[in-house]
């Protein structure tokens, strides 16, 4: 994705804005680091072979609804597709180009 | 639309909500040569209707009604359309009504914003979108939805991480960090309150647990899951995205009811669990649909049919009131039923994937909490006169849709035709009064009633 870097008057406004917000809180870096590890967590296991979200969940020790809407999260900006069902549940993959980022990552 | 350019508005008709109410309220009275302005509390119009799947008993697609409306009024060159803002108060002028407004900032500039989404894209925050009820995720900044009206985006500082990515990628130069909430007021001839409703509670009966399992969810909720867009593309329960393959519906758990303050029939809630099973006999061929209920109310045009319908294609109706929902270790939910069907009543326990509850239909809370029109014990706006159905005890001011109380969307759309020619043949003998002569000296009232906006000055 093609991006600029930020003017000298867009860098002020960012700080003004930051600074109204009363700084950026512990609790959201917190909830970004979590999201942005439990997202790798799942792109590796998922790298490996397609699974349902009681699989992933059982895998990473972590709930199934969480896992569940982190997966939709990664299906909706295209990250993760279905693929096919196991039961009474769906299967999700990593969609070719994720495939190949979480084989390089690891 | 028009564009924001400057603050203090006057125009003929003030219509406060842009659901399938106000929409319909402000389109009739721009048809009618009326300058009409919109103002929407969320991002985009369309209120609950735009979030639907189908409607009944047609089953026709929710957001194909719904679409093209919002399209007419946000092009209708008599619609001026405000979101993000809310009324904090109303007051009568002798004039007219004065309505002190409150426009929260979304650190986009609107007229630069092509709705790219490349702000979106490069965003790496998510967020539980409130238009999927939470099921799905929203970045920090994005367009509220597919179908949103206006299609620009939002920025939720409650998320941002203030990392700049969004302004980075922008390529207009749309993102405004400066962007402050800013008060201002406008002016109308007539007011038209089309405010909708809010659900109650699901956790107000205790003994349903709801606030203990992911899978006991609300009918909105169903709703999403049953769109053609849903925040998983299919039927899933939330708790582990399991298939559901047992799907219960409660009716009256929230209204009908004297211990949750709400003793009134929402009216709509038979009629969408009759439709919600259907679309889910379609969408879940091999699913066993439940519905317990008290009485079915199916009172509109072809709604009797409608659930004879629901009937013959194999949809379990279960007469009789649920006592307790006890959820289970592996997410499903044994509901305890009092059956009175038989001749004699019987205590049954079933198992379900998941349940819906059938919540009441109660006023919103916020905003127009503010405005001096009188309320019903219901705590809806009160209409005094029955001659008059959308006559609120304030002169120039109305009601529509479901602002005065619970209705279906048929009934909204007529109502608000109602209260839109109720406000024009009030605007019309105004404007008739300002252009008589008024006293010996001949001088005539001063109101603002001709079609003008104008505005009258900024902040």
């Amino acid at each position: 994705m093609a991006t600029k870097p930020l003017t000298t008057e867009q860098k002020q406004a960012l700080a003004l804005f930051r600074k109204r917000l009363g700084g950026v809180s512990k609790e959201k870096h917190e909830r970004l680091k979590h999201q942005v590890t439990l997202r790798k967590a799942i792109r590796d296991f998922l790298a490996r072979q397609p699974a349902t979200i009681p699989e992933i969940a059982s895998a990473l020790a972590r709930p199934a609804d969480e896992v569940l809407w982190q997966v939709m999260g990664m299906k909706k900006y295209g990250r993760v597709r279905e693929a096919g069902d196991s039961g009474w549940y769906a299967r999700y993959g990593l969609i070719e180009r994720e495939t190949e980022a979480a084989a390089g990552e690891v | 639309m028009i564009a924001l350019k400057t603050l203090n508005r006057r125009t003929d008709a003030l219509v406060v909500g842009g659901g399938i109410a106000g929409l319909q309220a402000a389109l009739d009275l721009a048809d009618q040569g009326f300058k009409a302005l919109i103002v929407e509390r969320q991002p985009s119009i369309g209120g609950h209707m735009i979030a639907l799947s189908k409607v009944f008993p047609t089953l026709d697609c929710a957001s194909c009604i719904t679409t093209p409306k919002m399209s007419a009024a946000v092009h209708h060159p008599k619609i001026e359309l405000l979101v993000n803002t809310e009324v904090q108060s109303l007051e009568s002028t002798g004039a007219g009504q004065r309505a002190t407004v409150t426009r929260q900032p979304t650190y986009v500039d609107n007229d630069k914003c092509i709705g790219c989404r490349l702000c979106e894209y490069a965003c790496e925050v998510e967020y539980p979108d409130p238009f999927e009820q939470g099921l799905g995720a929203l970045r920090a900044i994005a367009i509220p939805f597919a179908n949103a009206i206006p299609q620009v985006a939002v920025l939720n500082p409650a998320y941002c991480t203030t990392c700049g990515l969004c302004a980075r990628a922008c390529p207009t130069g749309a993102i405004d960090y400066t962007q402050e909430a800013v008060t201002f007021t406008i002016d109308a001839g007539a007011v038209i309150l089309a405010t909708g409703f809010s659900l109650n509670s699901l956790n107000l009966k205790p003994q349903f647990h709801a606030a203990q399992s992911r899978n006991i969810i609300s009918p909105l909720t169903m709703e999403r899951l049953l769109a053609p867009h849903a925040p998983y593309g299919r039927v899933l329960r939330p708790s582990d995205g399991k298939i559901p393959q047992s799907i219960a519906f409660i009716h009256c758990a929230g209204s009908r009811d004297q211990t949750l303050g709400v003793p009134y029939c929402s009216r709509v809630c038979c009629m969408y669990f009759i439709k919600q099973a259907m679309l889910l006999s379609g969408a879940l061929p091999l699913a066993d649909l439940t519905l317990y209920y008290i009485d079915i109310r199916a009172f509109g045009k072809g709604y009797e049919q409608f659930y004879q319908n629901a009937r013959a294609m194999g949809i379990n109706f279960v007469r009789g009131k649920v006592l307790r929902i006890e959820p289970l270790a592996d997410g499903d939910l044994l509901v305890h039923v009092e059956a009175t069907e038989a001749a004699e009543h019987c205590y049954r326990k079933v198992r379900h994937d998941l349940v819906v509850l059938a919540q009441g239909m109660v006023p919103p809370s916020g905003g127009p909490a503010l405005v001096p029109v009188r309320r019903a014990t219901d705590g809806f706006f009160d209409l005094p006169e029955a001659t008059d159905p959308s006559g609120t005890n304030l002169p120039g001011v109305f009601a529509a849709g479901t602002a005065a109380g619970p209705k279906d969307i048929v009934d909204t759309i007529t109502d608000a035709g109602a209260a839109a020619m109720a406000a024009g043949r009030y605007l019309q003998r105004r404007r008739r009064e300002n252009s008589a002569p008024v006293g010996e000296a001949g001088t005539r009232r001063r109101v603002h009633l001709e079609p003008t906006m104008d505005a009258v000055g900024a902040n």
